[in-house]
């Protein structure tokens, strides 16, 4: 499909892609997200109801957790999301050494929430508190530990495209970077704060 | 490429997002080191907040704002749902409903 066929076509960020033509970035990557954000929103709706059905008992599983930890998590993945940001920033300015260095520190903060979870997930552990202890741990474990996984994966995706740097590249790889923040976004209150 | 936020929306950006995870975190009482349960208007505010943080990042750092409104409300109104599953599920047993 041409602009000059379809007049307006040209205005889209991606032409020829059918109804993802209007979105911006890499049309592939928001397919992920959307499925992403289906599967978390369906755990999170059956954690919502399995506690719905025991408050008083994943209450007190919760009293385990350290919700500053989580917020220090949270403030850490934030950071490292503007810094990839700023690295697709730098990059649409053909500023490549900028470009790589902002992807340097994003990831050195996501390896910093790493360390933090693996903290938290020793300390735990270290209390014998397993995903067996209690269906509450059972959901903590599973959940963090799937977002985790995709920390792992972005953190590769990031080194990727830190070495094969193109305004692609970083903007896909961002975006993945930005997903996991935004189930980070949504899981950290659920899990650490209502009660 | 579509047209993406300055480095000064960017910051913006970046500095609400903090605010509001710092609100987030005084709203469900973390700074008096108690376990009880939240009233249910802190609960709501953590949840109003969260839902805000996440439009945020949507719109800026995902470059979100750059789409149509059509998309825009997709992802926009999932977040809503997500969010209004997890409030339903907090609510229900405290308005006795479970």
């Amino acid at each position: 499909m041409s602009s000059r066929d379809h007049p307006g076509v040209a205005a889209l960020p991606n032409p020829g892609w059918g109804p993802l033509s209007a979105l911006p970035g890499n049309p592939l990557m928001w397919v992920l997200i959307l499925s992403e954000m289906l599967v978390f929103t369906a755990f999170f709706a059956l954690y919502a109801w399995q506690r719905a059905t025991d408050v008083a008992a994943f209450n007190a599983a919760q009293q385990s957790l350290d919700p500053l930890m989580g917020g220090l998590n949270t403030l850490v993945l934030l950071t490292s999301g503007l810094c990839v940001a700023l690295a697709v920033e730098a990059i649409s300015g053909d500023r490549r050494r900028r470009a790589r260095q902002w992807l340097a520190a994003s990831m050195a903060l996501g390896v910093l929430f790493g360390v933090v979870k693996v903290v938290e997930y020793a300390d735990k552990f270290a209390a014998g508190i397993t995903p067996d202890t209690h269906l509450f741990f059972g959901f903590y474990y599973g959940l963090t530990a799937f977002h985790f996984a995709h920390v792992l994966f972005g953190l590769g995706l990031l080194a990727l495209v830190t070495w094969r740097t193109s305004v692609d590249n970083v903007e896909t790889a961002a975006a993945f970077w930005h997903m996991v923040d935004l189930i980070w976004i949504l899981l950290y209150p659920l899990i650490y704060l209502l009660r | 490429m579509t047209a993406l936020p300055g480095t000064r929306r960017l910051l913006a950006t970046w500095l609400t997002l903090m605010g509001l995870t710092l609100i987030a975190m005084l709203s469900a009482r973390l700074d008096q080191g108690s376990w009880a349960p939240l009233p249910l208007w802190s609960a709501a505010l953590v949840l109003i907040v969260t839902g805000f943080k996440a439009q945020r990042l949507l719109m800026v750092y995902l470059n979100l704002r750059a789409a149509t409104p059509a998309w825009k409300g997709t992802f926009v109104g999932l977040v809503i749902f997500t969010l209004a599953l997890i409030g339903a599920g907090y609510a229900a047993p405290r308005l006795g409903l479970v």
